[in-house]
């Protein structure tokens, strides 16, 4: 993490940032920054630009204009080194089949740039991911999503990224294992990492996030401190927003 | 680093795909029985030369006993065989049989060795027809179809392989969802696929390489460590040509089902059909003189020989004036006339293999000039031209032989004509065929082109896939 004058870079920074699929604009001039120990939840419909603009910072798709900028790197053309810096845990976290949690983690955080970790300690990772101990060496064809889930709260745990990319990562979990996950999110929150997490759960983003933005069409329509509101407010100005033009929730 | 690790986790993958260990199993034991099958023709083809110059040996010390005896005052053994006869002694009983020794890798291509012959009976009477008796030419069809050795293996079975376990390289990671974990890390997907493939083709190429060097080493085919390397470089730049063409599929997004079919489609095509393609217009377009015709030719010249031996005699001495010293023209013996009928009959036959050759010409020039286009045909060309059973060889040692029935006919016609009678002491005299096996540089300088063309395939498919991988991004 480097420091400006006139403080901490933020780690996650969006500068005008915009992507065109053809004729449509999936991420409109996003400005947006995200400071270490910030968690950032991003709000919004089906196709309002959220996976889209994680997906920018992932360098999975190049911007149309704009910049994306991890720990004040442009990551057009800083594609590794921003790599280095961010975890990313998909909606669906696929893995190997034929391989345990384990061996995948050891894979994904030798490739993450951790080296070739001890077993142990990557044992003790998926433990502290909320996997339990006797089922890390068992083949991920017989694991269920949410342990696939931790299996992937893992890697990024194993990696010490600087920024974690969420995308509804809670999407299909019990409620038991959502809040295992919450209470994930919120201890990297406090070693310093700068989350950002897209999801459609009003509630989980008022508990765990610190502040909230709410895009719509592509464009960021509002920011929220979630420390300012409560889950009736938060609830109430997401659904002015969707029905401001006649959208859906 | 990020290498190690994919190839670490490749291992892995593999040790925990059964299927795919099935597979390679059953190509290392088709590996293994195609080396045997090599290995089974070359030991015949030994013991044949052998059994030839046993043969050669065997045949002049009969001789040798029966002329001794003869001039001892005993009786030929046969009015017919009388070895003091020129036309006996350098005739089809007293052949000698000249032989070209197995190529230094026949063990692992047969190639052209059970099509062409690899000795033939040197006599007076050679002629055109003993070279067409056995007289398949070269062309992609035959070049194809052969004993199921490592060449077949290698340019049929080999790409079949490496498709199998490359089809679905990059798709298979986006249909499972592990490329968008992958791509996340620092790695490019050009490094992803490059290892992943690399793996692939050691694993292959490596039990190709392996089984080869055992059989070369078993044969004794690291005399030619020329040849050698020539094979194993060929092997290699094949493979990869499927691998990286698996690649460049893999690039353009499209489902691992939809990769198979196209993968499958360029072997049918690039290994079936185009080599079948172009032998069939080669045989259109430059159809070879019937067979029969050239039977019919030659049976047609040597009545009319017969008929005209006196007139054939007296043109041949004059064609040959430095073999008529010693013949009475006004009164020439039976082996005379004989010989005037036989060397008509040979010029007839010259003349109708000359147009046979120039259509086999025709078709290998047509052949030689498609053979661009199907890296198998490449591979092939290669791979029988290392293992010295390529058509290359076998031509050179026909000429070989050409010139040695040339040396046989000048050491006996001159005494065929004069009538002269043969004694023992002539035996040490008789020509013998030293064979001269082409030079290393001389197949480094033919395999050149073919391999050079599958390194130029090579290169073309490899920038369409480094062009598609430098496109891959996680969100595909």
């Amino acid at each position: 993490m480097t420091e400006s004058p006139t403080g901490p870079t933020p780690l996650l920074e969006a500068r005008g940032l915009s992507k065109d699929y053809g004729d449509t604009r999936a991420v409109d001039s996003l400005d947006l920054t995200i400071a270490p120990g910030e968690v950032y939840c991003l709000l919004g419909p089906n196709g309002a630009g959220k996976t889209t603009t994680i997906n920018l910072f992932l360098g999975f798709v190049a911007p149309s204009a704009g910049q994306a900028l991890v720990d004040g790197l442009n990551v057009s053309t800083h594609d590794r080194e921003t790599k280095r810096r961010l975890a990313y845990i998909p909606e669906q976290v696929m893995l190997y089949r034929n391989l345990s949690g384990l061996e995948n983690l050891e894979y994904f955080a030798a490739l993450g740039g951790q080296g070739a970790l001890d077993r142990n300690r990557l044992t003790e990772i998926l433990v502290e991911a909320g996997l339990e101990r006797e089922t890390v060496g068992r083949r991920v064809s017989a694991y269920s999503k949410g342990m696939r889930q931790k299996v992937g709260i893992a890697i990024a745990m194993a990696k010490e990224a600087d920024a974690l990319l969420l995308d509804e990562p809670t999407s299909g979990l019990d409620p038991k294992a959502s809040n295992e996950f919450s209470a994930l999110v919120e201890r990297l929150r406090g070693r310093g990492v700068a989350v950002l997490m897209a999801t459609h759960d009003l509630f989980r983003a008022k508990d765990t996030g610190t502040r909230v933005g709410i895009m719509r069409y592509g464009r960021l329509v509002t920011e929220l401190s979630t420390a300012e509101i409560g889950h009736a407010d938060l609830e109430r100005i997401y659904l002015e927003h969707m029905q401001a033009n006649g959208g859906s929730p | 680093m990020a290498a190690r690790t994919i190839l670490r986790n490749e291992w892995r993958l593999l040790m925990a795909d059964r299927p795919l260990k099935i597979v390679l199993g059953l190509f290392v034991i088709l590996l293994g029985y195609a080396l045997t099958n090599g290995v089974l023709w070359l030991r015949f083809q030994e013991r044949t030369v052998e059994a030839t110059r046993t043969g050669n040996a065997e045949r002049i010390h009969a001789f040798e006993q029966e002329l001794e005896a003869i001039e001892n005052g005993a009786e030929p053994s046969s009015p017919f065989a009388d070895p003091r006869s020129p036309l006996v002694l350098g005739g089809p009983s007293g052949s000698h049989t000249a032989v070209l020794e197995p190529g230094p890798l026949t063990a692992l291509a047969v190639g052209q060795s059970d099509l062409l012959p690899y000795y033939y009976d040197v006599n007076v009477y050679t002629n055109e027809s003993s070279f067409q008796q056995n007289g398949e030419v070269e062309n992609p069809l035959n070049l194809m179809v052969g004993r199921f050795d490592l060449a077949f293996v290698v340019v049929y079975l080999l790409p079949l392989l490496v498709l199998a376990l490359s089809f679905n390289v990059l798709s298979e990671e986006r249909e499972q969802g592990t490329l968008a974990l992958t791509l996340s890390q620092p790695v490019s997907a050009r490094t992803v696929v490059t290892v992943k493939l690399a793996f692939r083709a050691l694993l292959v190429a490596g039990m190709v390489l392996a089984v080869s060097l055992l059989g070369a080493t078993a044969t004794g085919g690291f005399g030619s460590p020329g040849r050698v390397l020539l094979w194993s470089a060929t092997i290699v730049t094949y493979a990869l040509f499927w691998f990286v063409l698996a690649a460049w599929v893999n690039t353009l997004r499209r489902s691992s089902a939809w990769n198979a079919t196209v993968l499958v489609g360029a072997w049918l095509v690039l290994v079936v059909v185009l080599p079948a393609a172009i032998n069939a217009a080669a045989s259109l377009l430059h159809p070879l003189p019937s067979r029969v015709e050239m039977i019919t030719a030659q049976r047609e010249a040597s009545n009319d020989a017969v008929n005209r031996r006196s007139e054939l005699l007296a043109r041949y001495l004059e064609d040959h004036p430095e073999m008529a010293e010693g013949v009475v023209a006004d009164e020439p013996g039976l082996g005379a006339l004989s010989w005037a009928a036989t060397d008509a009959v040979n010029r007839r036959l010259e003349e109708v293999t000359a147009e046979h050759d120039a259509r086999r010409d025709e078709q290998i020039a047509l052949v030689r000039r498609y053979r661009f286009l199907s890296p198998a045909i490449l591979a092939q060309e290669a791979l029988l031209d290392a293992a010295g059973t390529g058509d290359a060889r076998f031509a050179d040692f026909q000429f070989q032989v050409r010139t040695f029935a040339e040396q046989w006919r000048e050491f006996f016609v001159p005494a065929i004509l004069a009538g002269e009678q043969m004694s023992a002491r002539v035996l040490h005299d008789l020509p013998r065929f030293r064979p001269r096996d082409e030079e290393p540089t001389e197949v480094a300088r033919r395999a050149t082109v073919p391999l050079a063309a599958l390194g130029g395939l090579l290169v073309l498919v490899s920038a369409g896939a480094g062009i598609g991988l430098g496109r891959v991004r996680g969100a595909d």
